[in-house]
């Protein structure tokens, strides 16, 4: 194989799909696509459905996704007389093609001279798809029907022609039926972008040489995993959490991940975990399996986004649990879930890899809706907020504030613009003081918010992680947990299910409290360099108390600006306090 | 042309020198042109001043939370170090609603006493900014003065005056850049006034801001903010100028340098601008500027093979130091000037702007490509033609998605290629596009400095509306962008700079209503709602292939733009010219294209307007080395560029 030809088929192929993202990200009505990235874009191998190359700008969370669902479409595919020219595929269904049933998937082929080549396809986040609250998020739903409308895979488009009675059939049952035609018109032109790009390249080097390409690029990210994990000493790592309830029953769900590392091969294996909840806390194995690759590309950012770095890789996720969803389980809870997975990946692999390993983030996208008539134009509106929190600290450094999720890069809305569009008010919206975790490295803190009503509303939470806090690692402490209050009527409120709530009636005035949770700590938080803990202090982020007694430091107030005091941390004194609070050396594990 | 070192401790100075060094009296200029990257570099090395921040009661930390976002999509470490730090942030109970409504007033006793404890404090400004304000200023404006009767000598910057449009955070943090800069910038302007009057320097100095406008050095503190990464924006107008006289109005600039490639998009002969530029992580500026993208791709960047086995070249980069392996400074990476170096594509024996050694160390960077290229089983030849090949394509990607990305054909565009490195690899890069005309500016090395020559006084005004364009009362939008217009013409008239006519331009941002992207439509102040549906449909179906039917449109704001034309000198064009003549290589020398072929070497100053040669060819000067590869041709035009163009 001619290197230099591989490596600009590579870069050519990326950018294809990278196209398809910006094209995209720019045309789509839904502001979760347009602001929040929340889609993806790839070229599949019609054969496999193995990832050929994915889009640069969609959510991570997709990362391997979209592999799965196009692996598990081919045979649907095929029963139904395979696909042909002109045809595009639809589906939204979870249990199929992973997350939640507002990630829609089209997936197109692509045909050489009559010759299937490759499949097209994207996802992209609709904003509301019916079912029992606006905007799918229903803390309380028992089975899928209550999330929405299930679209089985079928074809969209025949011959070129859109299946209009099917689309009708679609629009009948959400709630934003004109934004949804915006954004499947957006969906279905940008493979437009995606075929112009790959007929250039066959133009130019023929589908031999472009096949060749392919297998080759796959082979060598197959080797570039390989000896990613080679690096990691051989073992099994385990690691358990814990989900404080389903919204439904509470009790609460475990997570359970044992990693074995033996050479060049990676098992996961999710033995243990809860079967599948009566809630919404429940996402399809297909997911399940993305979000270890997501955890694994924030080890190793290097690795490239293909099929072949997905090879060395095994999984066990027991049929019927929270992380293997079958019908009807409801999966509303995805957004939360995911982020879990991502988190005990990272708990394993920090026994084996600490130095390259951060803490637990916020682990929890804890999504707020509100929903109801805009009072000044009578339309229907669904405002989305999803948590931001802080990032677990690591080896490199302390961990970041208001971070989104490690599946995501989803943004906040700006308070003014949500205060435009929206009948709402925020109170404030600042750091959560205290809430990272203690560490020589300190974890970020989370977020706080509170976001008052000025019409009759519905409001709806579905978070986690109240009773079981973001994790440190190395020795560092665990980040300060959720915690939503609910003030209606003028009375504060938690609700049964700490930070879960389905629609509750609010009116004027009525508000919400948020605090995100943290980030875990990495290391002891004794060893943190005195200065940081100064400045720790004078920014407010860490009381004295803690300062005094997790950090071991000797603090004096020195001034005040008008009422805010201006801490000294005294070094020598901290030295003998640190010396007489260390424990004495431990044997090295 | 003339270069001397910059003088960080009073970078004033620098400028100073250059005059003295070209022997110039200042008294005999009738006008001085500078850019500076003061500012960039305060920004990016947080060097700027100790300011504090002052917000609505509940927003202390606008500025350091940003949008929920991270560094990089996969990388979990790093945090950001906002400009203000939380110490010096505080608040004051005040609020207004979108309407500009207020809510709750500004707590004046408290906002005192705050002045007043910061007033013993080392700060030197102080920023306000107050969610909606925009719509709104009252508050901020009061905040001012209050702040100023307790301390007269801070610089006080309001977020209302620097960024008139929602989105708390970058309005916020634009005005941050601002107070950030302002003592820095204002100390600067003061000095270098100080210095020319001394030297008898009486006329005006201009000085090159980011929207690829002028500003009088007196407004320039002011506008600290919009001196940001001025420099790239200079040579976008250099280039766009050039291209323009040269009879080409749409247009790809790429100045490729030691470690970076910018590239940017000239339309009409305007180059597009970008309404927000994240200058670091979440530091974005909310100001128009032109929209230039930069790649790690430069003469410094190196070559490895990854993990999987294939060869890659940059982001990484060599820099200034240690540098390519050929430059003999303990360089180890083999880079794209090495490869260069080995293919006989710059010249060995007169090494441009080295003063440390008198001939490139091409046997250490022909061990090096050996090296890298035997597990792939390349030779030395060909593992530097590959690595010239893969960083080619790695620019020639960029350069389309800038094109591409907006709705355009690059095949419809002209290349003008500039900075050290542009030239070596325009042609590819040309080729890779299928761009049919490329341009190599007389002097590519110093394009930015031709930049401010050819630039106006500029100043942008926007104004966010966020409603329908239908049902607004008659005369809504014509009543801002007049006032707008007002505005910009007072400040324009206050500059006391001698202009040939001032041009004004009118956009509104517009969008489908729920839409967060927008787009820029041109407009004028009498068109109608439904004139302005429409204006917004045709730049949409331009931008998408299509609209989206009776989805409402929406004006999120109203911007002008006031230009002060200035008179300026014309470019002296050679009179000599030699029509249809070939030039005579100064030398000849193996040069490597997929073989080594004996080449024509000139030299620059010997291509007269009229001359025609073929590729391949390498042209020599001291600022740069060209490249015209076999196959392509080569001609001189009336004002010297050499326009190359696939034969």
């Amino acid at each position: 194989m001619d290197p230099v030809t591989l490596a600009v088929v590579r870069g050519a192929l990326e950018q294809i799909a990278d196209e398809m993202d910006l094209h995209l990200i720019r045309a789509a009505l839904s502001p979760i696509i347009s602001e929040t990235n929340d889609c993806a874009h790839g070229l599949y191998d019609p054969v496999t459905g193995e990832t050929i190359a994915q889009g640069g700008y969609g959510l991570p969370m997709f990362l391997a996704n979209m592999q799965f669902t196009v692996q598990r479409l081919i045979p649907i595919a095929n029963e139904a007389g395979g696909f042909r020219e002109g045809d595009i595929w639809i589906c939204n269904d979870p249990y199929l093609s992973g997350t939640h049933l507002n990630d829609v998937v089209l997936v197109s082929p692509y045909f050489v001279d009559g010759k299937l080549f490759a499949l097209f396809a994207n996802t992209g986040h609709w904003m509301d798809m019916g079912g029992s609250a606006p905007g799918g998020w229903v803390p309380t739903a028992r089975e899928i029907h209550q999330e929405g409308i299930i679209i089985p895979p079928l074809r969209l488009y025949e011959n070129g022609k859109r299946n209009d009675a099917l689309v009708a059939m679609i629009t009948a049952n959400v709630r934003l039926p004109q934004q949804l035609l915006g954004d499947l018109a957006a969906m279905t032109n940008v493979f437009a972008v995606g075929r112009r790009g790959l007929d250039a390249l066959i133009a130019r080097y023929g589908v031999g040489t472009l096949r060749a390409c392919i297998d080759e690029m796959m082979r060598r990210s197959e080797a570039e995993m390989r000896s990613y994990i080679a690096e990691i000493p051989d073992g099994t790592y385990r690691i358990e959490d814990y989900f404080d309830n389903d919204g439904v029953d509470d009790t609460r769900l475990t997570v359970a991940l044992a990693i074995t590392v033996s050479g060049s091969e990676l098992q996961f294996d999710f033995t243990g975990t809860s079967p599948a909840s009566r809630g919404p806390m429940n996402i399809s194995d297909a997911t399940t399996r993305s979000l270890c690759f997501v955890a694994l590309k924030h080890i190793f950012p290097d690795v490239p986004v293909n099929g072949g770095a997905f090879r060395p890789t095994q999984f066990t996720i027991p049929k019927g649990c929270i992380l293997s969803a079958a019908y009807p389980s409801a999966v509303g809870g995805t957004t939360d879930v995911t982020q879990r997975v991502v988190d005990v990946v990272f708990g394993a692999l920090a026994q084996a890899i600490p130095a390259q390993t951060p803490a637990a983030p916020f682990g929890t996208t804890g999504v707020a809706t509100v929903s109801g008539r805009h009072p000044r134009t009578g339309q229907y509106f669904v405002a989305v907020y999803p948590y931001p929190g802080g990032y677990g600290a690591s080896a490199a450094s302390d961990g970041l504030v208001n971070g989104t999720p490690p599946g995501s890069m989803a943004k906040f809305m700006s308070v003014e613009m949500s205060e435009h569009r929206y009948p709402v008010r925020f109170r404030y919206f600042g750091i959560r003081e205290g809430s990272g975790g203690a560490g020589r490295h300190r974890g970020g803190c989370g977020t706080r918010y509170g976001i008052e009503s000025l019409s009759d509303t519905l409001v709806s939470i579905l978070g986690d992680r109240v009773d079981h806090a973001p994790f440190g690692v190395q020795g560092g402490g665990p980040a300060a947990p959720n915690n939503v209050q609910i003030e209606t009527e003028g009375r504060l409120w938690i609700p049964p299910m700490r930070s879960k709530a389905e629609k509750l009636p609010f009116g004027p005035g009525d508000a919400f409290h948020l605090a995100s949770p943290g980030g875990g700590g990495f290391g002891d938080p004794l060893d943190r360099d005195p200065t940081l803990v100064e400045a720790d202090l004078n920014g407010g982020v860490v009381d004295l108390a803690t300062a005094e007694a997790v950090h071991g430091v000797v603090a004096t107030v020195v001034r005040t600006i008008l009422d805010r005091p201006v801490y000294r941390v005294d070094r020598d004194r901290t030295q003998e306090r640190r010396s007489a609070l260390a424990p004495a050396p431990a044997p090295i594990a | 042309m003339l270069k001397v070192p910059s003088t960080p401790d009073d970078p004033s100075r620098g400028l100073i020198d250059a005059l003295q060094a070209a022997g110039i009296a200042p008294s005999a200029l009738d006008v001085i042109l500078h850019g500076t990257t003061i500012a960039t570099n305060a920004v990016i090395e947080r060097r700027g001043a100790r300011c504090a921040l002052i917000t609505t009661q509940g927003f202390r930390d606008v500025l350091e939370l940003g949008r929920r976002d991270r560094q990089r999509m996969y990388g979990m470490t790093g945090v950001q170090q906002p400009l203000i730090p939380r110490e010096m942030r505080w608040e004051v109970e005040e609020r207004l609603d979108h309407t500009g409504q207020v809510l709750v007033p500004l707590d004046e006793t408290r906002l005192r006493a705050l002045a007043s404890a910061l007033a013993a404090e080392e700060i030197e400004a102080v920023v306000v900014s107050f969610l909606h304000a925009y719509a709104n200023n009252r508050h901020e404006e009061r905040a001012r003065e209050i702040l100023r009767e307790a301390n007269p000598a801070w610089e006080i910057v309001i977020s209302s005056e620097v960024v008139r449009e929602y989105y708390e955070f970058e309005r916020t943090s634009t005005a941050a850049v601002q107070g950030y800069l302002q003592p820095l910038v204002s100390r600067y302007a003061r000095n270098l006034t100080a210095k020319l009057e001394q030297m008898g320097f009486d006329r005006q100095t201009l000085v090159m801001q980011s929207n690829g406008g002028l500003v009088p050095l007196a407004q320039l503190p002011g506008r600290a903010a919009n001196i940001v990464r001025s420099g790239p924006a200079a040579g976008v107008m250099a280039a766009a100028r050039l291209a323009a006289d040269a009879g080409f109005d749409h247009v790809i600039t790429g100045d490729m340098g030691g470690t970076s490639y910018d590239v940017a998009v000239v339309v009409k002969g305007t180059p597009r601008i970008a309404e927000t530029t994240e200058l670091d992580f979440r530091i974005p500026l909310r100001l128009p500027m032109i929209d230039v993208h930069t790649i790690g791709a430069g003469g410094g960047s190196i070559a490895y093979i990854d993990r999987g086995g294939t060869l890659q070249v940059g982001p990484r980069s060599a820099g200034a130091v240690p540098g390519p392996i050929c430059f003999g400074r303990g360089g180890t990476g083999p880079t794209v000037t090495d490869a260069n170096a080995v293919l006989g594509r710059i010249n060995a024996d007169q090494p441009i702007g080295m003063k440390h050694l008198a001939r490139l160390d091409v046997a250490a960077a022909r061990a090096a490509m050996g090296a890298l290229g035997q597990p792939l089983s390349l030779d030395v030849e060909q593992t530097a033609e590959a690595i010239l090949t893969i960083v080619n394509h790695v620019m020639a990607r960029r350069t389309r998605l800038m094109t591409v990305e907006q709705g355009h054909d690059p095949r419809d565009f002209a290349l003008v290629v500039f900075g050290g490195a542009g030239p070596l690899h325009g042609a590819a890069i040309m080729r890779e596009v299928g761009i049919r005309t490329m341009l190599l500016p007389p002097h590519p090395g110093v394009l930015c400095a031709l930049g401010c020559a050819v630039a106006d006084i500029r100043y942008d005004l926007s104004r966010t509306v966020e409603r329908p364009v239908l049902g607004q009362p008659d005369g809504f939008v014509r009543d801002i962008l007049a006032g707008q217009h007002r505005d910009g013409e007072a400040r324009m008239r206050a500059s006391g700079t001698e202009l040939e006519a001032i041009e004004v331009s009118h956009a509104a941002e517009m969008s489908y209503q729920g839409q967060i992207h927008t787009l820029r439509v041109p407009i004028e102040p009498s068109w109608t709602g439904s004139e302005l549906v429409a204006a917004f449909e045709a730049v949409y179906r331009k931008e998408y292939g299509n609209t989206l039917g009776t989805v409402p449109v929406v004006i999120v704001s109203l911007k002008t733009a006031v230009l002060g034309v200035r008179r300026k000198p014309v470019m002296a064009v050679p009179t000599a010219a030699a029509e249809g003549a070939t030039p005579a290589p100064r030398t000849r020398r193996p040069v490597h294209f997929g073989r080594w072929i004996d080449t024509p070497i000139y030299d620059r100053a010997d291509l007269l307007p009229g001359m025609r040669f073929d590729g391949p060819a390498i042209v020599e000067q001291s600022d740069t080395t060209s490249v015209i590869e076999p196959g392509m041709t080569a001609r001189v035009d009336a004002h010297t560029n050499i326009l190359i163009e696939v034969a």
